[in-house]
């Protein structure tokens, strides 16, 4: 356990550290890259759904002046973007499997001619069925979207006799809930550029995973991931958008075609046609409760779109599977989810990956039961809690110590928020009515036992006595340099100054996986944190001071040549895996570490319009030693937004395969004017194998929000919202149906 | 048009943007800044004027430069969050800083030309006053309250350097 009283960076809020440059401009994003003689590239993209690709005539492109170059897929060296056929080509070879797939790469002179160029490619194609609907998708006459067929994955777990739990029960919720294809809306649309010199491909592009889309580049270009260096930002937001997308591979190909810097920035329609969602589920679900409200069993059934490709969908219904059972304790629970390949919008990672989506339908039936039962819905659920140290409810490993989804909600419980709900509501006039709902969730750090999730850093104290770090993962606006460089001055005892970290360049930081499953800060940060000690200690055994004489000591250490330290953390797996199989570990991922939230939710519904106001929402937020808690909050609160924006009215809409939700205008996100005030509570605790008892917090935070409006709106108007978004017109007209 | 004060080159902007010098005014005034010269703080998210990440200020009024041509504003005074601090933001900076209402950072520049605007205009804006100006600048990553916390930091300030 860490006294953070006693570290002079750790636990103090501290601003990024390219804040200054941003406010004033100066910061280059790799859209704002402007290299000497650079060619302007533009992406031909499908404008159908599904069809038979019988051929791309790129001669009039070609020969228009200004163009230098036109890349077909018979151009990509290796046209594929994984090693499985259904990661999907680079660009498209047979068959167009959704409305913006690429099929062609052209590269000219001005972003005029570009285009002009692309209007002249023709693309001549074979309309054939376009599998729309996900539940049938896997009917024996869908269309089969692969040579195997529809389905994508497929994950089943049982722990306990659930029809007898369910027999036994008390009361019976059971319900199906339904999420929408979600849009990241990271401001800063993919693009950037490269170059291509002497063999080697230099990329500037945003990643939230260079090291991947360094391997992806290298092998569609066929060459060795070592020629290929991918530098991963400055990048405007991510959110999961950066994991899957091939905008990297695209530019290295131009580059290297043509011999010549090449640039592209999508357009917003573009990435809002073709960029991977958040994966539309339809969930069913089944709980007992006794008369007590204690939950005797659960089944759980899961559907997941995951569109044309694979990208992450069964690794994101692992994380539904594992947090079907929410965060809570009981016997007999079960699992089944299905992910199938349909023509709508290709789905991927996207902040919470796979969690809201059954966490709504989760929450939803304990604010039913609570209903039901008569029991305080913060009550019910403190009264089935998993606490730290228990087993999972599914796969009935052991959960560490710092687990306090309890406290979160006796945080939440004690709030004014929740109260003083009734005062609040009797305060509503007409025709609105005031309700308060609350929810909890949890979510685990990192990818997982049994993944070999690792992270990795490098360090070098030079003769001035400055320390340099390379490590991972990236930064992609969690100043999560900022947060490494604070473990690093308290580690070493320097000041923050004297150490300098860089991320995000695979030509010098070292393989650290993914700025994903709030693994950055955990696993990044115990990276640093390792190599910092390895220092530490070098300098404890040689009599050398780093507090006060960095500089004599780094010279010292030079002319001994000892420097450079390397160091890497590995997710420790949980100890004790319950009942998963030892060799299926990776299948399911079990976590050792999770961080939870609870969070009351405060909405206003006018009775007439059907219309949601939310005007304060608090978090009670489980994250452990908060190392920079500026950071943490303002990353809780853009997370909870991205969480009521899903509740209220983002809504990635494909009919028939044709995406209708295509720009800013007809996709709402939301603006200032629909943010709530939020209080952030943040939970004391410390994980005792995070860096100074840190854990990650970023994604969880999403999670509560639908289901805490959707419990608010029950207590408002009497109506359960089971689809989302919430509109006013599905409000209105559920209203109307229980009325 | 003047951009942070200063007159524009219009033939080296049009040779920087690879275009003849009477084409420029046709050319959308962040391709300008842009790519004419240069000014690089002002971003593009959308392109039709939904996300703000590209908001100037023309003639003190904060507008999308992307929906705005050259041509339209010749003979304005445009100002871009480069030119900030000289005309008495390096507070407004300072405090999107101080309070980290600055994640990605990427819709921040076109934020605090709306929040320029707003001071000018409003010197101890309200909350309502706040929504009302940043309502269309988009941001992913803050949830917009830390920007209420800079705007009101700000006008705290300089009531109390005014008085």
């Amino acid at each position: 356990m860490t006294d953070i009283a006693s570290t002079p960076w750790v636990g103090r809020s501290q601003p990024a550290e390219e804040a200054p440059e941003i406010v004033t401009g100066a910061l280059q994003y790799v859209t704002d890259l402007r290299l000497p003689g650079t060619l302007h590239g533009v992406v031909v993209r499908s404008t159908v759904p599904h069809a038979r690709l019988d051929g791309v005539d790129v001669d009039a492109a070609r020969e228009l002046e200004g163009v230098a170059a036109v890349l077909v897929a018979a151009d990509v060296p290796v046209n594929a973007l994984g090693p499985r056929d259904v990661d999907g080509p680079v660009l498209a070879d047979t068959v167009v499997r959704q409305v913006g797939e690429a099929i062609a790469l052209v590269a000219a002179k001005d972003a005029a001619t570009a285009h002009r160029a692309a209007a002249l490619v023709r693309v001549a194609l074979t309309p054939l069925p376009v599998v729309s609907d996900m539940a049938a998708a896997l009917d024996d006459d869908a269309p089969r979207l692969h040579a195997h067929g529809n389905l994508s994955g497929r994950i089943a777990f049982r722990s306990g006799d659930v029809d007898a739990a369910l027999a036994g029960a008390h009361l019976v919720v059971h319900h199906e809930v339904r999420t929408p294809g979600q849009e990241h809306v990271a401001i800063e649309t993919p693009g950037g550029t490269a170059i291509w010199e002497d063999g080697h491909a230099t990329v500037w592009c945003g990643s939230q995973n260079p090291g991947l889309h360094q391997r992806k580049i290298a092998r569609a270009l066929g060459v060795e991931p070592d020629h290929v260096r991918m530098i991963g930002g400055p990048v405007g937001g991510a959110f999961g958008a950066r994991n899957d997308d091939p905008m990297p591979v695209y530019l290295a190909l131009l580059a290297r075609a043509t011999g010549r810097p090449v640039r592209l920035h999508t357009t917003r329609e573009e990435v809002m046609t073709a960029g991977a969602k958040r994966h539309p589920f339809r969930t069913e679900i089944t709980v007992g409760f006794d008369a007590d409200g204690r939950i005797l069993g659960s089944r759980v059934r899961a559907l997941a779109d995951t569109g044309p490709v694979i990208t992450s969908g069964p690794n994101v219904m692992k994380t539904s599977a594992e947090m079907s059972t929410g965060p809570y304790a009981f016997e007999a629970a079960e699992f089944d989810g299905t992910v199938v390949y349909t023509n709508n919008a290709n789905a991927g990672a996207f902040r919470g990956y796979g969690v809201p989506q059954v966490a709504f339908a989760v929450e939803n039936a304990m604010t039913r039961a609570a209903q039901r039962l008569g029991v305080d819905p913060v009550e019910i659920r403190l009264r089935n809690a998993l606490r730290g140290g228990d087993r999972h409810s599914l796969y009935g490993h052991l959960t560490t110590e710092s687990l306090r989804v309890d406290e979160a909600l006796r945080i939440a419980g004690a709030h004014p928020l929740w109260a003083d709900r009734d005062e609040w509501a009797a305060g509503a006039t007409w025709p609105w009515r005031r309700g308060t709902g609350v929810a909890v969730a949890m979510k685990g750090v990192g990818m997982g036992s049994g993944t070999g999730d690792t992270a990795r850093a490098r360090l070098r104290i030079d003769g001035t006595g400055h320390v340099t770090i390379w490590a991972g993962p990236n930064h992609t606006g969690q100043s999560i340099q900022t947060t490494y460089r604070q473990v690093a001055a308290d580690t070493l005892g320097m000041s923050y100054d004297d150490v300098s970290v860089i991320v995000g360049d695979t030509a010098v930081v070292p393989e650290s996986g993914p700025t994903a499953a709030s693994r950055s800060t955990y696993a990044g940060g115990a990276a640093v944190h390792a190599v910092c000690l390895a220092l530490r200690e070098d300098c404890e055994r040689l009599g050398l001071h780093l507090d006060t004489d960095a500089a004599g000591t780094g010279e010292k250490l030079e002319a001994l040549g000892r420097a450079e330290h390397a160091a890497e953390f590995r997710l420790p797996d949980t100890e004790h895996i319950g009942l998963v199989p030892h060799a299926d570990l990776a299948t399911f991922a079990p976590h050792r570490v999770y961080g939870s939230c609870a969070q009351v939710v405060r909405a206003e519904v006018n009775v007439l319009t059907g219309e949601i106001r939310v005007p304060e929402l608090l978090c009670a937020l489980d994250c452990g030693t908060p190392i920079n808690p500026g950071g943490v909050l303002g990353q809780a609160e853009g997370g909870i937004l991205q969480g009521l924006g899903l509740a209220l009215m983002e809504d990635h809409v494909v009919t028939d395969g044709i995406p209708r939700t295509t720009s800013l205008e007809n996709y709402l996100a939301p603006t200032v004017a629909d943010a709530p005030r939020m209080h952030t509570v943040l939970v004391p605790g410390a994980e005792a194998t995070g860096p100074y008892g840190a854990k990650g917090m970023s994604e969880v935070v999403v999670v509560p929000t639908p289901p805490a409006l959707a419990a608010a709106v029950l207590d408002a108007v009497g109506v359960l919202p089971a689809e989302l978004p919430v509109t006013p017109e599905r409000l209105l007209a559920l209203m109307e149906e229980v009325a | 048009m003047r951009v942070n004060g200063q007159s524009v080159d219009l033939a080296a902007a049009a040779d920087a943007l690879g275009v003849k010098v009477d084409e420029v005014a046709g050319t959308r005034l962040l391709d300008v800044l842009r790519d004419g010269l240069g000014l690089t703080g002002a971003k593009e998210g959308c392109g039709m004027g939904e996300c703000g990440s590209c908001t100037v200020l023309v003639d003190g009024r904060a507008v999308c430069s992307c929906l705005v041509l050259q041509g339209q504003v010749t003979d304005a005074d445009v100002e871009t969050v480069e030119g900030l601090a000289d005309r008495g933001g390096a507070d407004l900076q300072e405090a999107f800083v101080r309070r980290q209402a600055v994640q990605c950072g990427y819709c921040i520049p076109g934020v605090l030309m709306s929040c320029a605007a707003l001071l000018e205009r409003v010197p101890e804006p309200t909350d309502d006053d706040i929504r009302g100006a940043l309502d269309g600048n988009l941001c992913r990553c803050t949830g917009y309250n830390r920007f209420h916390d800079a705007v009101h930091d700000v006008a705290r300030g300089r009531c109390a350097g005014a008085s």
